[in-house]
Order: C-alpha cells, then sequence, then structure tokens
C-alpha cells in the first residue's frame, strides 16, 4: 500500500471523528445557506444582493456595485424609483429607474423603465410584443449601495467632491 | 440519541467478528479485513506538525485516550459525542429541508417553509454551543469500568484537556467519579509540550504514558485507602 503520510491524521480517526469531520463542513455551508434563505425571507426578494453587470446606470451605479434589495408587497411604484426587474424568459436580473406608470383602480400598475445613462427607454429589452413591466416581474428595490472602486472613483473626480443623488438609497457604504 | 449508540456498538460488534471469523471464510472477506488493518495505523509512532497548535492537542488527547483504554481495559461511553453529532445531524437536515423545498416549490411560496427552517436552525445552532460550552465542556473521554463483581454500578474515569492558542502548556485533567458513593475526585498536571514530543514531531509515548498512569494510580489509590 502507498505510504501516504499526510492521510496519516485521517487513518487515525475512527468513524465517529470522520462522521464529525463530514458533518462540520456540512454545517459550514449549511451556514451560508441558511444566512441566504434569511436574507430572502427577511427581505422578501428572491434576490436579497445583487452586483451591478454593465454601465447603464451611471453616474448613480457602476459595474461592480453590490445592491442590496427589499421586495415589500405594500410598498407602491412611483416614477422616478430603481427597480431591479427580470424579463420573461431571461435569467438576469435588470437595474433601471421607472420612467412611466399607468395605474388602475384596482392598484394594477403596468411601467415603463430606461437606464440613466441609455439613450432610450428599456421597450427594446422586453419581450417580443411586451411593452409595460407589471409588478410580477419586480425582484426589488434598491435600497442599500455598496461601492467597490470608490478609490478610482475619487481619483477621476479630481476636481472636487461629487455627491451622488439617489431617491431611494437609504444608506451608501464606502470600502477600500 | 440511544438510537445511535446502539446502532455504534452493533457495527462494532459486527467489525469484532468479521476480524475473528477471517482464518476460514473464503479469500474475498479475510483480503477486506486485510486491507482495513493495512489502513488503520494504531500501531504506527504518531508524528505531527510540531508547530501546528491543534495537532498537538488533538494527538496528545487520543494518546492519552489510548492509555486508559487499553492498558486499563476501560470501556469508552460515546454519549456526549453521540449528543454532539446528532444536534449537528438535525441542524443539517433542516438545512437540507430548506434547500429542496426551495427547489421544488419557488421563493415566494415557500416562504413560511423557509423561515421555519432558518429559525430552527440557528435555534440548533444555539442549542450547539450551549450544549459544547456547559454540558460538554473540555472532556474529550468518559469511560466506564465496570465492576468486577456485577454488583455495583461502574466508576466513570473523564478525560478534559486544554492547551492555549501559542502556549506550549498542555493541562490534562482526570475526573474519577465513584459509582457507589457518587463522589467526585481530580488530578491533572500541567506540562510543556516540548516534554513529550521530539525534534521532528513525533510523540514519544515512554515520555507520555508514564505520566497518564501517575494520574491515574493517584486518584485509584485514594480510592483503595478509603
Amino acid at each position: 500500500m502507498l505510504s501516504l503520510d499526510f492521510l496519516d491524521d485521517v487513518r487515525r480517526m475512527n468513524k465517529r471523528q470522520l462522521y464529525y469531520q463530514v458533518l462540520n463542513f456540512g454545517m459550514i455551508v449549511s451556514s451560508a445557506l441558511m444566512i441566504w434563505k434569511g436574507l430572502m425571507v427577511i427581505t422578501g426578494s428572491e434576490s436579497p444582493i445583487v452586483v451591478v453587470l454593465s454601465g447603464s446606470m451611471e453616474p448613480a451605479f457602476h459595474r461592480g456595485d453590490l445592491l442590496f434589495l427589499t421586495n415589500r408587497v405594500e410598498d407602491p411604484i412611483r416614477v422616478g424609483e430603481i427597480v431591479v426587474f427580470r424579463i420573461e424568459g431571461r435569467e438576469i436580473p435588470i437595474v433601471h429607474r421607472v420612467l412611466k406608470i399607468h395605474e388602475k383602480q384596482n392598484g394594477h400598475i403596468k411601467f415603463l423603465t430606461k437606464g440613466d445613462n441609455n439613450a432610450v427607454d428599456d421597450r427594446g429589452l422586453y419581450k417580443q410584443g411586451q411593452h409595460w413591466l407589471e409588478k410580477k416581474d419586480v425582484v426589488g428595490r434598491a435600497r442599500g449601495l455598496f461601492i467597490s472602486d470608490i478609490i478610482r472613483r475619487t481619483d477621476q473626480s479630481r476636481t472636487g467632491i461629487v455627491s451622488y443623488r439617489y431617491k431611494e438609497v437609504w444608506n451608501t457604504a464606502l470600502i477600500y | 440519541m440511544a438510537a445511535t449508540a446502539s446502532q455504534g456498538g452493533r457495527s462494532g460488534g459486527g467489525g469484532g467478528s468479521s476480524g475473528a471469523g477471517g482464518g476460514p471464510s473464503c479469500g474475498t472477506s479475510s483480503s477486506r479485513s486485510g486491507l482495513l488493518d493495512k489502513w488503520k495505523i494504531d500501531d504506527k509512532p504518531v508524528k505531527i506538525d510540531k508547530w501546528d497548535g491543534s495537532a498537538v492537542k488533538n494527538s496528545l488527547d487520543d494518546s492519552a485516550k489510548k492509555v486508559l483504554l487499553e492498558k486499563y481495559k476501560y470501556v469508552e461511553n460515546f454519549g456526549l459525542i453521540d449528543g454532539r453529532l446528532t444536534i449537528c445531524t438535525i441542524s443539517c437536515f433542516f438545512a437540507i429541508v430548506a434547500l429542496i423545498w426551495d427547489y421544488m416549490h419557488p421563493f415566494p411560496e415557500s416562504k413560511p417553509v423557509l423561515a421555519l427552517c432558518v429559525i430552527s436552525y440557528f435555534v440548533m445552532m444555539g442549542i450547539l454551543t450551549i450544549y459544547t460550552s456547559y454540558k460538554e465542556k473540555s472532556i474529550f473521554l468518559v469511560a466506564h469500568r465496570k465492576d468486577p463483581t456485577g454488583m455495583d454500578p461502574d466508576d466513570i474515569w473523564q478525560l478534559s484537556s486544554s492547551l492555549k492558542r501559542f502556549d506550549d502548556k498542555y493541562t490534562l485533567k482526570l475526573t474519577f467519579i465513584s459509582g457507589r458513593t457518587k463522589q467526585q475526585r481530580e488530578a491533572e498536571f500541567t506540562k510543556s509540550i516540548a516534554k513529550f514530543f521530539d525534534h521532528s514531531g513525533t510523540l514519544v509515548m515512554d515520555a507520555y504514558e508514564p505520566e497518564i498512569s501517575r494520574l491515574h494510580d493517584s486518584l485509584a489509590t485514594e480510592r483503595k485507602i478509603k
């Protein structure tokens, strides 16, 4: 039999100790999983933390920023709000601002979105024949921002402090 | 907890009998037990990285366990360890249930079940922390000495140890609980780990074993005097 010295620790373990090692690994994975599912339950959104992938919302959100979302049913969608929505048939959610809203008496809403940095609205991105989005497409509302490249941004604004005004962002976390 | 303990006992008994019956039975079973023997290295001297604190503590604990179980022929009681394993298994079970339920019924419908699983998981984590801090403390061995006359309840020997981080002083505490009088007596020693390991990281049993025996005998003789 090969003399694999690094396996000596494993060979010296009895059944219980081996099972405990397996359980230990399982508990680490479970803790991460439970924290994620717990965030899903608390925020009500299926994806409580998302990464901004494109530059269509500059100068508010840059690529690589983390957004913390909530999806409370009682929050009304108003013009000017930043929503994260998913188009039917596409997996990746999109972060854009609400441009127009049509609202019925019973509270049913149809809305149109556009990225701040885009020239046109999102009708080109929607499904074939779809002109409006509905509440069910919404994954969540952006509530918090985590900027990940603050050094690059402060370097670009050498002439002074650039202030960003977001309508719906409550807290901004800056990290180096 | 009782079910898992009895299962562990049954599989241990089955392993023992297969080793004994290896001779006359056919070649396949004897080669399987031979492979298992080659896998187990109980007789090989223990060699670990002498700078790794947790490896040092584990090897000292395991060797103390071996001395107590093999030299004095005590029987190990797995109750404490089984309790911890059960709590961990239940926690992982809740996590797996949450994962599968969320996969079968996509998010908004699975909210109540998810909430229940997440809360149960963290409650189990709390129970585990309380269990390890208060019930288990740093005890790694509970051994019974079966009374030879079979009339009195067993005497219980408990081993617990501590080795602080980046420290070289290892404390081993032996507790004796008499079956008859339910009295508890303790003895401990604190020594530098340098006394037990040589420069390459091999545990020298000739230096370690007398310490354990001395602890044991100091508690055992007191009993005889009483």
